[in-house]
């Protein structure tokens, strides 16, 4: 639990390194001071809503941008002024920017020719590339738009490798197939990052994508970064109520600090639990006594049974109820009118219907506090 | 729970399918015709056997070809057309792309202006740019002592010309995804290999047909020629000079002559545009 | 599709591809233009230009009635040429952009040629197939009529015929890019909503394609107020436009600065026209459907 605010954990010398990165586009302030280290052959997955300032983040990476102020370095070679081409990284587009007047061959190709590459092994390198992506050879005479999407996502990922770059950016470029076909492709650049062992910096406004893939997650907004960690430290300890919505479905509920002391604090929610002790490990630091938010997953509530006990119990009353397939995701109110959303585990009997009430617990070590009355 | 009622139409959908069909296909059919009157009419004038350019024809044969082929004012008017539309087809496409480029893929603070006089000429009557150009080389040619001819004329061409080029490039460019130069950038290219690579590849339909069409506009043009040609003259201006001074089959054998390699062209630049589409 | 970039119009790269043609249009269009504007006020002697500033050509071109009724006729002609281009070029357009699937480049490719081959030759196959003794008395009579049935050459009806003919193909090209640019999904939307085909077309197709419309209206008013060889070619010289008179006074009477006026007299009514039908346009769709 030794994450910190932009640095990575161990003392590996960074791969990447940016050091305060301003931007500004006319009067809109797209990076307001970004830092980020990112240590070779790690996975990190940039995250945020739209407008966050993570693919301005990337394209100053790639070289398409360069900043106000602030420095960025690739293995420890400082990269301002370097032109895109010239920098060892390689990118794939949102839209993959495959030339759609060259073959498939061409196209994976293109990197080496460009470096002067004698054709002979350009050719042998593209089939290990096309090997690399599970591609047929017979596809390397066809043109881009002959592809599937599916396919036309594996030559752009070959072409970024061919040259192989220190460091792969990736710009949003499954956010266009339909789900299915993304499970498939995130699978594939799991196996591809751990079989190749390149530095990945990848894009997404998808959560999930980014807990599934990545080593490490930064959330963004309004062009800060807000949180760099694991994805459960992430997921269960987030760096405040923003990131915890933006981060799946969450419960906060509004409670009160009485007192704060080395161990933990005391808190209470009027009118839906009474008085209760959080260690300090489940707090954001420097928290102080007044009004906070209790931070608990859906997933973690469970049903009491009628002499059951539990940390946490609170009332609520049922108000809709979505099957998710495995899961049924249960909105009720508590007590006191504030929402209540409660994930149990599918099966043939519904523990309550619309408008009854159910009691529901969850357990001390499950929950995180942090501050805030109306944040988010 | 009835809704309203479903509106009624003045005519039953079929009639009026039937009804459209019957006036689109029939506008398209008559203006085909139309445009292919005067052209077919030359055509078959040109095999006339008499020299009087009146029905009924004395005869079919190709007597007047042959009268054609010998005559060095057609040969020299057929070579002048060719030298002013090949060099006036370079330039105007050359210009014409630049400006396309400059006028879709930038935003500027003089863009609107830039694009205003680049397309300029566009909307201007092509006998008057063809009269405000000879004052002004009469003026220039006073001062600097040369006199109107084939530059002169090949000047006006492109003038005209090269915001037609303009236009057709620009269609090109708007469609060009500007991320594929991004891309090739980040493959490791410079700018030359930028533009080498990819931006003149996928230009190059736009291109070529904005050539064509250049080509062709400047082959067939009377009103610049006639105004700054000087004592040269092309094949519109040598049909023009010699309907004034009375007709012969002559002149309908030109035009068939001429209208060869302008079909031959238009064909070819269509299927250009199709296969980059 | 394509992005925008932004430039300072003093980057290098943006000023080397627009240098060309800024050169070309200020020193070959620009430049002759404003040349022209200044010879309406100098004065001739002898058939010679003599650099000397007056307003002589001015109260000349004022004072003349003929030239104005010329003018009059000019623009009456033009204005009947674009309303019959529009008329007869919208159902090809609509035609070419909602039918004709197979056969659509066949048709393009037939009207580009004919827009493209050289007007004067067009103009004198016109001449030969009107012909007292052209084609189409001679196709008239073989259908039966008697006489000459075709007999408008060298009339006003001639020279509309040959200027429709010549500006034609640019209203079909205007107005066929701006119906192909229309999202089909519109009017099946309007079909949803209950219109009936001509409905649909009337309150979706041919709102949206106004653009194409306007530009080609626009394009073909200012080209054929030029109009100078349908006229004397077809129209046999006998009511002179604007543009005939325009080259009589350069190469006939040999007096620049009276043509030099002419000229910019017919361009400055031309573009004037332009903007007035603009204004009112504008200013009808504003107040709405009054």
């Amino acid at each position: 639990m030794n994450w910190n605010r932009n640095g990575m954990t161990g003392q590996v010398a960074p791969i990447l390194d940016i050091r305060d990165i301003r931007k500004s586009f006319g009067a809109y302030q797209a990076l307001k001071g970004v830092s980020l280290s990112v240590a070779p052959g790690e996975f990190l997955a940039l995250v945020g809503p739209s407008g966050c300032g993570k693919t301005t983040l990337l394209k100053h990476v790639a070289g398409f941008e360069e900043p106000d102020s602030g420095a960025i370095a690739i293995d420890g070679q400082d990269m301002l002024g370097v032109p895109a081409a010239a920098r060892p990284t390689s990118m794939v587009f949102q839209k993959l920017a495959l030339f759609p007047h060259m073959s498939v061959a061409d196209n994976i190709g293109f990197p080496l020719k460009l470096r002067k590459v004698d054709a002979g092994t350009i050719a042998k390198r593209v089939m290990a590339m096309i090997e690399l992506m599970q591609l047929k050879p017979e596809y390397l005479t066809r043109f881009p738009r002959q592809l599937s999407g599916g396919e036309q996502q594996r030559v752009a990922l070959a072409r970024s490798m061919i040259s192989e770059p220190k460091l792969l950016l990736l710009d949003e470029p499954l956010s266009a197939l339909d789900v299915k076909l993304k499970k498939v492709l995130q699978a594939e650049l799991k196996r591809l990052h751990r079989s190749v062992g390149v530095t990945f910096v990848h894009v997404t406004h998808d959560l999930e994508e980014a807990m599934m893939l990545a080593d490490r997650i930064c959330v963004m907004r309004a062009g800060e970064i807000l949180q760099v960690g694991q994805p459960n430290d992430i997921y269960y300890r987030p760096a405040d109520a923003f990131v915890a919505g933006f981060i799946g479905d969450t419960n906060l509920l509004p409670v009160e600090i009485r007192s704060v002391d080395a161990a933990g604090a005391a808190v209470a929610a009027p009118g839906i639990f009474g008085e209760a002790r959080i260690s300090a490990a489940l707090m954001a630091p420097g928290l102080l006594a007044g009004p906070a938010q209790l931070m608990v997953r859906p997933e973690l509530l469970a049903p009491l049974e009628s002499d059951g006990r539990a940390d946490f119990e609170l009332d609520a009353r049922v108000s809709e109820i979505f099957s998710k397939g495995g899961t049924v995701q249960y909105r009720a109110q508590l007590t006191d009118g504030s929402p209540l959303i409660f994930e149990l585990a599918g099966s043939s009997t519904q523990p309550a219907g619309i408008g009854e009430t159910i009691r529901l617990g969850f357990a001390n070590r499950d929950i995180y506090l942090f501050q805030g009355g109306n944040a988010g | 729970m009835t809704g309203y009622p479903q509106p009624t139409p003045w005519l039953n959908a079929r009639a009026e399918a039937r009804l459209a069909d019957v006036l689109l296909y029939g506008a398209t059919g008559a203006v085909l015709l139309f445009f292919y009157i005067p052209i077919f009419t030359l055509i078959a004038f040109s095999f006339q056997e008499g020299r009087f350019l009146t029905l009924p024809f004395e005869g079919f044969s190709l007597r007047w070809y042959g009268e054609l082929f010998r005559n060095s004012n057609a040969g020299n008017a057929l070579w002048n057309s060719t030298l002013i539309a090949v060099v006036a087809m370079v330039f105007a496409t050359l210009i014409g792309t630049l400006a396309a480029i400059v006028a879709v893929r930038y935003r500027f603070r003089l863009r609107i202006p830039f694009t205003g006089l680049a397309a300029a000429p566009l909307a201007f009557p092509q006998l008057l740019l063809g009269i405000v150009l000879l004052l002004w080389f009469s003026v220039l040619g006073r001062q600097f002592n040369f006199n109107t001819g084939l530059v002169t004329a090949i000047i006006g061409h492109v003038v005209y010309i090269a915001p037609f080029a303009m236009v057709i490039v620009a269609v090109q460019v708007f469609n060009f995804d500007a991320t594929l130069e991004d891309a090739a950038r980040d493959c490791g290219a410079s700018n030359w290999a930028v533009y080498r690579y990819i931006t003149l590849p996928l230009l190059w339909p736009g291109i070529f047909s904005a050539a064509i069409f250049s080509f062709l506009l400047s082959w067939g043009n009377f009103y610049l020629t006639y105004s700054l040609s000087g004592a040269a003259r092309t094949l519109p201006t040598f049909v023009f000079s010699g309907i004034a001074t009375g007709s012969s089959p002559l002149y309908p054998a030109i035009a068939t002559v001429v209208f060869i390699p302008g079909i031959l062209l238009v064909i070819l630049a269509d299927r250009m545009r199709r296969r980059a589409a | 599709m394509s992005a925008v970039i932004d430039r300072s119009w003093r980057d290098p790269a943006l000023l080397g591809k627009a240098l060309p043609a800024v050169l070309l249009q200020t020193t070959c269009f620009l430049a002759p233009l404003l040349m022209t504007i200044a010879l309406t006020f100098q004065r001739t002697r002898d058939f010679q230009l003599s650099w000397t500033w007056s307003l002589h050509t001015w109260t000349d071109v004022f004072t003349k009635a003929h030239y104005w009724t010329i003018l009059g006729h000019t623009l009456f002609m033009a204005t009947l040429c674009v309303a019959l281009c529009l008329l007869i070029a919208f159902p090809v357009a609509y035609a070419l952009a909602s039918r004709l699937r197979a056969f659509q480049n066949h048709v393009k490719v037939l009207i580009t040629f004919a827009f493209l081959t050289d007007a004067t030759l067009k103009t004198f196959g016109w001449v030969l197939f009107l012909d007292k003794n052209g084609a189409a008395n001679y196709l008239a009579r073989g259908l039966g009529f008697e006489g000459d049935a075709v007999n408008i050459l060298f009339t006003d009806w001639a020279t509309m015929l040959g200027m429709v003919y010549n500006l034609l193909a640019f209203a079909i090209f205007t107005i066929y890019l701006s119906i192909d640019e229309i999202d089909r999904s519109l009017v099946l939307a309007a079909y949803d909503a209950g219109a009936s085909k001509f409905r649909a077309f009337w309150e979706v197709t041919l709102p949206l394609a106004r653009p194409g419309i306007w530009a080609g209206a626009v394009l073909i008013f200012l080209l054929a107020v030029g109009v100078f060889l349908e006229p004397k070619v077809l129209g046999g010289g006998k009511s002179p436009m604007s543009a005939e008179l325009i080259r009589q006074t350069f190469e006939t009477r040999v007096n620049w600065p009276l043509g030099a006026a002419l000229t910019m007299v017919l361009m400055t009514v031309a573009v004037f026209v332009v903007l007035l039908f603009n204004r009112v346009y504008s200013l009808k769709r504003h107040l709405g459907p009054a």
